[in-house]
């Protein structure tokens, strides 16, 4: 059984000729492959299937921490919490915040907010906003007819019946529409008053939500913390012992960085079946491939 | 000037944004909230706003209150009398029993 689950979890590698290498170890050291090791890493990631032909490599599915392992080089640099808590995630690590962050999360994703009819708010403002601009423009309007008709009416003699017909007309046509108008302003009003009175109360809800999603914030800061504090003692111990090996073979003035020592560590306390591509000077370093694996305690592309 | 207040982490994060970019426009802070200064700039920035986050932004008016001519005059009294009050325990409605100054409930019911 245990035989049989070690071959579905090792690595193989599909070469582009169509030979393939598998194992735990798979060294392409001596392979014209002409794609990069961060290409190499991406083909781990997308997995199978793929077109015969090309480079494909058959293994389970990198975890989150993945990408904070491979590939390694000597360069290799390590965002240090972010990766000790993917770490500690990879490890299934529990915090008492769990069960709180699970609820939070539920929570928000079931309150959806009320709907604010947010066109219709849009088309409300602007037809109180126009039907307002409209009824200032008729109510000068009215203002300067009637002058007029005054003026006329007051001239009487000096001018014709049809002058003050006409402006009496004009005056009590646009009095009609300025009327009208008024009319619609205040039904306008009252419309945008009444969205905006439902939009407020919509707003509570949104109110909530906002509460929810700072309260799921912070549990996912109090569980990463916690993440990252179960796992430091185990990473700390993981780093000495990747530390020692690495200057077996390298004067202390050549050591490698810190950031490779830590992305070493972290790939080694986690519990990585994806294969992890390493540089061939990072593996001579190490001691060779045989020693690496070891030290990762993980499957890894030599490349 | 205008009062924007914002309903998610995006409308928020997009208001702290903009309120440390343009600090001129900027009147006051709050959390979720600012008040913009009046003018076409805080204007083009609200728009912006509602534009971007629409019903997760909310846009007022404000003016300042003037108590002597936005409120009633007994309101006003009343609230200088509690204020002024012998004991400091004293619930307003017993404050108010027995006296000119309005209910409470009878304020809650009207408008200004």
């Amino acid at each position: 059984m245990s035989g049989r689950f070690d071959a579905v979890a090792d690595t193989a590698v599909r070469l582009p000729d169509g030979s393939t290498r598998d194992g735990p170890i798979v060294d392409l050291r001596d392979v014209e492959l002409g794609s990069s090791r961060g290409a190499l890493d991406r083909v781990v990631c997308a997995g199978c299937p793929t077109t015969s032909g090309t480079l494909a490599v058959h293994s389970p599915p990198p975890q989150s921490i993945h990408r904070h392992v491979s590939p390694l080089t000597p360069a290799t640099t390590l965002h240090h919490r972010a990766a000790l808590a993917a770490l500690a995630a990879a490890r299934g690590v529990e915090t008492p915040y769990d069960d709180d962050l699970r609820t939070a999360r539920r929570s928000l994703r079931s309150a959806t907010p009320a709907a604010v009819g947010v066109a219709d708010l849009r088309t409300a403002r602007r037809r109180a906003a126009e039907a307002g601009a409209e009824t200032e423009r008729l109510r000068e309007r009215v203002a300067t007819i009637r002058g007029r008709v005054n003026a006329l009416r007051d001239a009487d003699h000096g001018t014709s019946d049809d002058g003050l017909a006409e402006a009496e007309a004009s005056l009590s046509e646009t009095t009609r529409r300025l009327s009208e108008v008024a009319t619609e302003r205040v039904a306008a009003a009252q419309r945008l008053e009444l969205l905006e009175r439902n939009a407020r109360s919509a707003r509570d809800t949104r109110d909530a939500r906002l509460r929810l999603e700072d309260r799921v914030g912070n549990l996912e800061r109090a569980v990463r913390d916690a993440r990252i504090a179960a796992v430091e003692d185990e990473f700390r111990a993981a780093r000495r012992t990747v530390s020692a090996r690495l200057s077996r073979t390298r004067s202390p003035d050549e050591a490698a960085s810190n950031g490779v020592c830590d992305a070493l560590a972290v790939a080694r306390v986690a519990p990585i079946r994806a294969p992890v591509v390493v540089a061939p000077d990072l593996v001579g370093a190490l001691g060779g491939p045989k020693s690496t694996h070891d030290v990762l305690d993980a499957p890894i592309l030599v490349r | 000037m205008l009062l924007v207040v914002t309903y998610s982490r995006r409308a928020r994060e997009t208001l702290r944004n903009a309120c440390r970019a343009h600090e001129e426009t900027v009147v006051r802070k709050f959390g979720r909230a600012a008040l913009l200064r009046e003018t076409e700039y805080g204007a083009f920035l609200a728009c912006r706003l509602r534009e971007r986050h629409a019903a997760d932004v909310q846009v007022e008016r404000t003016k300042p209150f003037n108590e002597f001519a936005d409120a009633p005059d007994a309101v006003r009294e009343a609230a200088a009398a509690y204020e002024n009050r012998e004991s400091p325990s004293t619930p307003y409605d017993r404050f108010a029993a027995g006296t000119d100054h309005p209910e409470s409930d009878a304020m809650r019911e009207r408008e200004l």
